[in-house]
């Protein structure tokens, strides 16, 4: 019993983390009405701009973040800036633009073998790192310290994110943005330059989790692939566009996770992943929070 | 001579060629590259007729790719069924499942269907690869299932020279292309079309969208799956990672993109041009730099895309109109 | 016979009603015009009788048949066919393209439906222009071409919903002459519109509606002199009473 009381915390707080790699693919897809294929490579990327900081200073992981987080939001804005708005701009009157779909897909490949070129397949952790392996004692179980941390700073991240979009400027020209484009930028809202802080905003949290995930995780090329897919899950299941559902999905996942293979076998949890998945994307698609979004 | 005279030459010629090659490339390499072309070529194909005629992005093919390979490896392995046979049950399987998935999802916007498309594709391998047994059949999990090469001939499609797979996939091919140009012109086609286009005044003239997109999807399915059949016949070894494999998905819808979905050379004339990338890229780079291919794809989907997003049958087509006009100019100049 | 009934229409979309217990008929052979100030709910009307969606409470009867949530493709095969405020051509092909998809709600061969659509073309003096890519066209023609793709599908019932909006007065009067000859092919037609002179001239009947609900009907000199009408439009202080 105690195991999987062990096991749920663990794997809330491993759900926490996932729901903070989600975090960026719901806000781009609230603001841009986009989904990201290329999430997880972004995540991928974050990581070993983690790892290199961390590993030519000598710093603390987490300190890591004064440095992944700015670069990654000039990544992401600039990527928005030259890949995605032309085709905006093009499409203008499409519905929905399928093609940004496909460019971030054909950007998840260059993204991620561009960088098994560069630095080859093997897998790379952070050794020696202050975090690494530490247990935290609770009574009989033995709680995941560097998730404990990551789960405070998925907690923290969306709290500031959420605040952004409801208490600063730029975050309610954000949201004027994605609910009505031509009103807002009637306002005098610039909405290509809101979607390229939208689009960095959400790099730049997939690099937070990236920071959060290099003291336990393994690092290699295509360690978004899993993150992307999972994204893709959660941001259903919690809703798509919800700040809160993306934690609240990446939880359930973290729990499945942890609690199921106590009953069948891991793979075996994958596939209910799917299942649970499809199940939303066939009975609620907009998820437990998402918004009403037409079909 | 008319313009629709010379390209039916044209086309000839084309056909000609192709059929035509086997008797001049006699290494087994290369007729192995171009069994894999055509089979590419197959492949994009069929899926233009979701992908392309109806306008949804799936990218989960390789589902039915691998429904098609284990249905007629596993009825040859454990009772002796022909390929053949075991190819027809496959793709009335492949057709049942793209029927049920399309039901529910064709209705979606287009970025929730693609994702679908990929959840279930990979929800499927995931399943393979944990069964070992599915009642009275054999799946053998992740080990996979091997043909042993014992009897060859035209009942066990096993063969020992390359060239007779070489001739059924090129008829395979010139099958599913003639099967397109046909529905092209049809009813389907038209309503495919505008539902594609315009879905709410498709609707306002009469046309069930969903319905159309559901017959389009039904018939992708069956005809990648009949590919699958092949492959394993082919390649004589199916496993779950190789066959049911997001790679070989995206691969599928890449090169149609690529080449220009929704018409009927783009996908061809995209596994032609990036087919001969990709074999080459891994024989001459594979050991130091892997995965070019595979940057290679990416960049020149995201080029193709922002710059020509009906794909490159584009502007080739009108480079071959042009140079149409040319010739037939200088005819009635030299009269 | 009242080819159309609409009995005690109402459409909530969540907490707001846009049409309030309308009714409304139309005769066979008629021509009907729907008016309203902007915002009136005559868009949700057509809406709802074209089966985009169903009414919250209420019954609508086409051909004497319950239609109330019957889906667009159905009524279409039916005779009950719509052309789209905001035009919505296959931008990309032909027009003769667009006229043939409307030619197949009845018909499944491609050659006919090809002779009917060049048959439609001829009748609304369009046929030289069945070349050309419907993106390329000005608004006129393809306000034009919605009611030849409409047509081509043989309706007993066409919505025209302001089909003049954004032409020239020359046009309007082209169009108006057009919308004549179709009531000679046996197509009833109810029409929204907001330029008054297109619908006074063109309807039979008016019906005016405000906030969702009916506000006057009756013939169009009727319905001009009414006092609520000119309420509803110029508001309190033009009302001559």
């Amino acid at each position: 019993m105690m195991y999987i009381l062990e096991d749920a915390i663990n794997g809330i707080l491993m759900g926490s983390i996932y729901g903070l790699t989600a975090l960026g693919l719901t806000v781009i897809f609230g603001v841009l009405k986009v989904i990201n294929f290329a999430h997880g490579s972004l995540l991928m990327v974050g990581m070993y701009v983690a790892y290199w900081t961390v590993v030519l200073s000598g710093l603390h992981p987490y300190l890591a973040l004064v440095f992944v987080i700015p670069v990654m939001f000039l990544f992401g804005y600039y990527l928005q800036d030259i890949l995605i708005k032309p085709i905006f701009k093009a499409e203008k009157n499409v519905r929905e633009p399928i093609t940004v779909i496909i460019v971030t897909t054909g950007l998840w490949y260059v993204l991620d073998n561009l960088t098994l070129l560069i630095f080859g397949p093997q897998y790379r952790s952070i050794q020696g790192n202050p975090l690494q392996g530490k247990m935290l004692e609770l009574g009989q179980m033995l709680i995941s310290v560097p998730k404990l941390w990551g789960f405070v700073t998925a907690i923290l991240t969306a709290s500031l994110i959420y605040l952004f979009f409801q208490k600063t400027r730029m975050g309610r020209a954000i949201r004027a943005t994605s609910l009505d484009r031509e009103a807002a930028s009637l306002m005098g809202i610039n909405q290509y330059k809101v979607y390229n802080v939208a689009f960095g905003i959400g790099t730049a949290t997939a690099g937070i989790a990236a920071v959060t995930l290099v003291p336990f995780y393994n690092i290699f090329p295509t360690v978004g692939v899993l993150f992307d897919i999972k994204g893709f899950i959660i941001v259903v299941l919690g809703g798509l566009g919800s700040i809160g559902g993306a934690i609240l999905g990446g939880i359930i996942v973290g729990l499945i996770e942890s609690v199921a293979p106590q009953f069948m076998t891991a793979t075996w949890t994958e596939a209910i992943v799917y299942g649970l998945f499809l199940l939303f994307l066939f009975v609620k698609p907009s998820g437990l929070f998402g918004m009403k979004y037409d079909w | 001579m008319t313009r629709e005279k010379f390209n039916t030459i044209a086309l000839a010629g084309v056909v000609i060629v192709a059929f035509g090659l086997p008797l001049v490339v006699h290494s087994a390499t290369y007729l192995h590259i171009l069994v894999l072309l055509w089979l590419y070529a197959y492949l994009t194909s069929s899926w233009n007729l979701v992908g392309g005629f109806a306008g949804v992005l799936p990218l989960g093919h390789a589902a039915f790719v691998g429904i098609g390979a284990y249905t007629s490896t596993v009825l040859w392995l454990q009772y002796g069924i022909s390929p053949w046979i075991g190819m027809l049950i496959g793709g009335l399987l492949a057709t049942i499942v793209g029927i049920i998935i399309g039901l529910p999802t064709l209705k979606m916007r287009g970025a929730y269907f693609a994702l679908a498309t990929i959840a279930f594709a990979e929800g499927l391998r995931v399943m393979v690869e944990n069964i070992d047994r599915l009642g009275p059949f054999v799946l053998n999990g992740p080990r996979g299932l091997q043909i042993p090469p014992l009897e060859t001939g035209l009942y066990s499609f096993m063969f020992i020279s390359k060239v007779p797979y070489y001739y059924i996939i090129l008829v395979m091919l010139s099958g599913v292309l003639a099967f397109t140009w046909f529905i092209s012109r049809s009813k389907l086609g038209y309503l495919l079309n505008a539902g594609g286009e315009e879905p709410e005044a498709a609707m306002a003239l009469g046309i069930n969208v969903a319905r159309t997109k559901l017959i389009a999807m039904a018939m992708s399915s069956f005809l990648t799956a009949l590919a699958g059949t092949f492959y394993a016949q082919f390649t004589l070894y199916i496993h779950p990672k190789s066959i049911i494999s997001l790679d070989l998905s995206f691969e599928i819808a890449f090169i149609a993109l690529i080449g220009g979905r929704g018409s009927i050379a783009g996908p061809v004339l995209g596994a032609l041009l990036l087919r001969p990338v990709s074999d080459f890229s891994r024989i001459y780079f594979g050991d130091t730099l892997p995965g070019m291919h595979l940057i290679i794809f990416g960049v020149v989907l995201i080029l193709v895309m922002l710059f020509q997003p009906r794909g490159l049958q584009e502007p080739l087509t009108r480079i071959y109109s042009r140079l149409q006009a040319r010739l037939f100019a200088s005819k009635a100049m030299e009269t | 016979m009242k080819i159309l009934e609409v009995q005690h229409l109402t459409k909530d979309f969540g907490g707001l009603r846009a049409v309030d217990s309308l009714d409304l008929d139309i005769e066979e052979g008629e021509i009907l015009g729907l008016i309203g100030p902007n915002g009136a709910g005559k868009s949700t009307v057509f809406n709802c009788v074209a089966g985009v969606f169903p009414p919250t409470k209420g019954h609508i009867y086409f051909r004497s048949e319950e239609i109330s949530g019957r889906k667009p493709w159905d009524l279409c095969k039916y005779g009950l066919a719509r052309t789209f405020q905001i035009v919505k051509p296959f931008a990309s092909k032909s027009v003769l393209y667009n006229v043939m998809v409307g030619a197949f709600a009845i018909t499944d061969k491609t050659s006919e439906a090809r002779e009917r659509a060049l048959g439609v073309l001829e009748y609304l003096n369009f046929e030289d222009r069945k070349d050309t890519r419907a993106g390329n066209l000005t608004i006129a023609d393809r306000k034009r071409l919605e009611i030849a793709r409409a047509l081509a599908t043989e309706p007993k019932l066409l919505l025209l919903d302001e089909v003049m909006a954004g032409l020239r007065p020359s046009e309007v009067d082209d169009m108006v002459s057009i919308i004549r000859r179709l009531r000679e092919q046996g197509v009833t037609i109810f029409v929204i519109e907001h330029i008054m002179r297109a619908i006074m001239a063109l309807s039979d009947r008016v019906v005016v509606i405000q906030f969702g609900q009916k506000i006057a009907e009756g013939l169009p000199q009727q319905v001009a002199a009414d006092e609520n009408v000119i309420k509803a439009y110029l508001g309190e202080e033009y009302a001559v009473s």
